[in-house]
């Protein structure tokens, strides 16, 4: 199943269980979505629940306030997360507050889902991530789904739940192969361990899992040590365990992100690391994530601007021979 | 009361120190940890604290003068005793703080990678509680030893110097200065968590006692480590407490028990009987031994009886066209089912060399799989221990095998041990009569000379 199937089916199985379920979004009814997540559900359930909205961003996400507060279960597209800058006064001001605003009186069980990341050549307007501000308004659930079984288990909970939640997801990854094991449920909220190792824990979320995973065999035979990689799932609230269980097993950490370096979701994580487990750290952490410029358009310097595999390898076992392993 | 300080030992290799300067003067009253001289040692400049409250009542060194480790270079009064007595308490040199003299003797370098040595260092270091700081004899303040050594920690951390925030903790737990053994150069700077865990194993346990505690999965906790703990401790522990060495499974160990574990689960029955042993004994060679022509006349008798070239695999019996025959094999604590294929095909001549050619194979270890499958039969020969008879068991995908015992008066003992569910007993039997005749047929004998079929 393909990571963009698995969303599809997420929304569709909701839909199918509760009729409050809507979506809204540019393209998201009769063209079936710009990365073909919706696809075919307009066929299913018609047009009042699958709708096609303006070019306007911040009326879509303020809609979709509207009708959470008036009962419905709405899940709202950004076509990709530069221009939800248009929708932001809505996700902190309203989103994110009015439960609390209201003492609680009022809920809003909505789901704003986020493609975002350095895709193909789509340039600095196209091209960034915003999981930094997202997750720095309290009230905001910030999920990020790095795989396939995860995307789906993941967004199900999200529209099910009372909470508001952002849902990011990477351009890259729509069409990432995957199983989905339906039979097992899933905790939204726990990060997940990809693979075990005792020396070095390699943090990381979205895309970024995956250039991880192709650069470990390599860093492990440079360094000759085994390397634990975890993706973390969900970046507010932080399953902060997981972080900790592996760090006090292997006394390194490496966070890798897409992102701009300054400012960094990344650098949070790193933080709270150096706060709560300062004794246990054998290295001072390193940081690998994108660099401090717009995301250029140029192939070459687009791919120049972020981490990738081999950069990955080269930092890491730079870092691991100067830090005694 | 009078109580001399002496020079102390700063580090390991330390056998004088140069009195740089005095802090105090005569007369001066000092407290307990106060600092009353600086002293250069082989590796730096440290400070000389005072574990007495009390007054300078004499300076004995020059600034400048070097003095040997353990001589008297001041006297305090400390006011409590008796003021008439002349010979006072003396301290007893001190070592530096947390270096054993044990560790100089031990001159190993410290290891830069531990990459060897990290998993015995990691599996021990587990077990691994902090000693009590080993200290010097001091015979007449039991009671205040405690409280000084605190004071003094808390005048000078113990976790200075350049290293991570583990091996901080670490250190400041089992109480190692990184900084003066980085200074004395026996830890590297900067130190990770490694390096304190394995400088504290080499502390208190000897290379080799590290090694034999690794052996038998020791729990260095129960070592008392006031001492260095060599590997002669090791030993007496382990005989006085009965240990046992525990031996890991092999790889080859284990396809031998799962062989034999699935054995036992055949239903099987067995037939006690001998073979004539006059012509076998005639066309013996040094070449053509016992297993040889043994190998080759099983063979034949499983050409005469298809049941014997038969397999079991889940719903279905399989008959092979062709008598392959495993062997057993042993080298040392290993035992191979070593298959000879096709023996119908072969001669003697050529099952020698075949004979010759697995045995290589064992003592090289270069077995294939290839070499251990195929076969529906097996032999298993004792007969050159001097064993009368015994029974074997069916190796894996087998149906019968053969246990040959040792020649008596003219006999060989052939105990055929049988799955029921492929052969029964009748079948059985009519196989053993079979065999019995070909033992004693020369022109079975001259045809496998000649070669195969």
């Amino acid at each position: 199943m393909l990571y963009r199937e698995a969303l599809n089916r997420a929304i569709d199985e909701t839909m199918q269980m509760d009729p409050d379920v809507v979506v809204l979004g540019e393209d998201v009814g009769l063209y079936g979505g710009t990365y073909r997540v919706t696809e075919g559900l307009v066929a299913k359930y018609g047009e009042r629940r699958l709708i096609d909205t303006p070019i306007a961003e911040l009326s879509i996400v303020g809609n979709a306030v509207g009708m959470a507060m008036g009962g419905l279960r709405p899940v709202a597209e950004i076509m990709t997360a530069n221009f939800s800058l248009l929708a932001f006064d809505q996700i902190i001001n309203h989103m994110s507050k009015l439960h609390y605003m209201s003492a609680g009186k009022i809920t809003l069980p909505m789901v704003v889902r986020f493609p975002q990341g350095v895709s193909r050549q789509l340039a600095a307007q196209h091209s960034e991530s915003y999981e930094q501000m997202l997750c720095a308004v309290p009230g905001l659930t910030v999920l990020a789904a790095s795989d396939v079984n995860y995307a789906y288990h993941a967004l199900k909970k999200a529209i099910l739940m009372d909470d508001p939640v952002i849902f990011i997801e990477h351009e890259l990854l729509y069409n990432k192969k995957g199983e989905v094991d339906f039979d097992k449920q899933l905790d939204p909220f726990k990060a997940r361990v990809v693979k075990e190792g005792e020396d070095i824990t390699i943090i990381s979320y979205l895309k970024m899992v995956d250039e991880v995973m192709a650069s470990v065999q390599k860093i492990e035979e440079n360094l000759n040590k085994s390397c634990e990689v975890i993706d973390l799932c969900s970046l507010n609230p932080i399953d902060f365990e997981t972080i900790a269980k592996s760090i006090e097993k292997t006394g390194r950490v490496v966070m890798v992100e897409e992102d701009h370096r300054t400012g960094g979701y990344g650098s949070q994580v790193v933080s709270r690391i150096c706060e709560d487990l300062f004794f246990n750290l054998d290295a001072p952490p390193l940081r690998i994530a994108g660099e401090d410029v717009p995301i250029p358009y140029n192939r070459t310097l687009e791919q120049l601007s972020i981490p990738t595999p081999d950069k990955i390898v080269e930092q890491i076992t730079k870092w691991g021979r100067e830090n005694g392993l | 009361m009078a109580y001399e300080i002496v020079m102390p030992q700063l580090s390991a290799s330390m056998e004088e120190g140069k009195l740089i300067s005095w802090k105090v003067h005569p007369g001066d009253s000092v407290k307990t940890g106060d600092v009353i001289a600086e002293v250069e040692s082989d590796k730096a400049v440290m400070d000389v604290q005072s574990f007495k409250d009390g007054v300078v009542k004499e300076l004995k060194a020059e600034e400048g003068q070097s003095v040997p480790v353990g001589t008297v270079i001041a006297v305090l009064e400390t006011g409590n005793g008796k003021s008439g007595e002349e010979k006072g308490e003396k301290e007893e040199p001190k070592r530096a703080p947390n270096i054993p003299k044990s560790a100089s003797k031990e001159k190993e370098p410290v290891p830069k990678s531990a990459k060897s040595s990290k998993s015995v260092v990691d599996e021990l270091f587990s077990s691994a509680e902090p000693a009590k700081e080993p200290k010097a004899p001091q015979k007449h303040e039991p009671a205040e030893t405690a409280e000084v050594e605190e004071k003094r920690s808390s005048i000078r951390p113990v976790t200075s110097g350049e290293a991570s925030p583990k091996a901080r903790a670490l250190a400041a737990r089992y109480g190692v200065d990184i900084e003066a053994l980085q200074k004395a150069g026996e830890l590297p700077l900067p130190a990770h968590e490694e390096d304190i865990k394995e400088w504290y194993l080499r502390r208190y346990f000897t290379p080799k006692a590290l090694k034999l505690i690794k052996l038998y999965a020791l729990d260095i906790g129960v070592f008392d480590r006031s001492e260095k703990i060599g590997e002669e401790d090791v030993k007496e522990y382990v005989i006085k407490n009965h240990i046992p060495l525990p031996k890991p499974l092999s790889s080859m160990k284990k396809a031998i028990i799962s062989t034999v574990t699935e054995a036992s689960k055949k239903p099987v029955y067995h037939i006690f009987d001998s073979i004539d042993s006059a012509l076998l004994k005639r066309y013996e060679t040094k070449e053509l031994t016992y297993t040889v022509w043994l190998l080759k006349l099983f063979a034949e008798a499983m050409m005469e009886h298809e049941e014997f070239r038969t397999t079991l695999k889940e719903d279905s019996l399989f008959v092979w066209p062709d008598a392959s025959i495993s062997l057993a094999m042993a080298e040392g604590e290993d035992l191979y089912a070593m298959v000879f294929k096709d023996l119908n095909k072969k001669g003697v001549e050529e099952i020698s060399s075949m004979l010759e050619e697995m045995k290589k194979k064992i003592s090289s270890k270069r077995i294939e799989p290839d070499d251990m499958t195929g076969s529906t039969f097996g032999l298993s020969n004792l007969g050159m221990t001097g064993i009368e008879r015994f029974d074997a068991m069916i190796n894996r995908q087998d149906s019968a095998i053969a246990a040959v015992g040792s020649e008596i008066e003219g006999k060989i003992a052939v105990t055929l041990t049988v799955d029921h569910r492929v052969v029964n007993g009748y079948q059985a039997a009519l196989f053993m009569r079979t065999l019995k005749n070909i033992a004693v047929d020369e022109r079975f004998f001259e045809r496998a000379k000649k070669g195969g079929d």
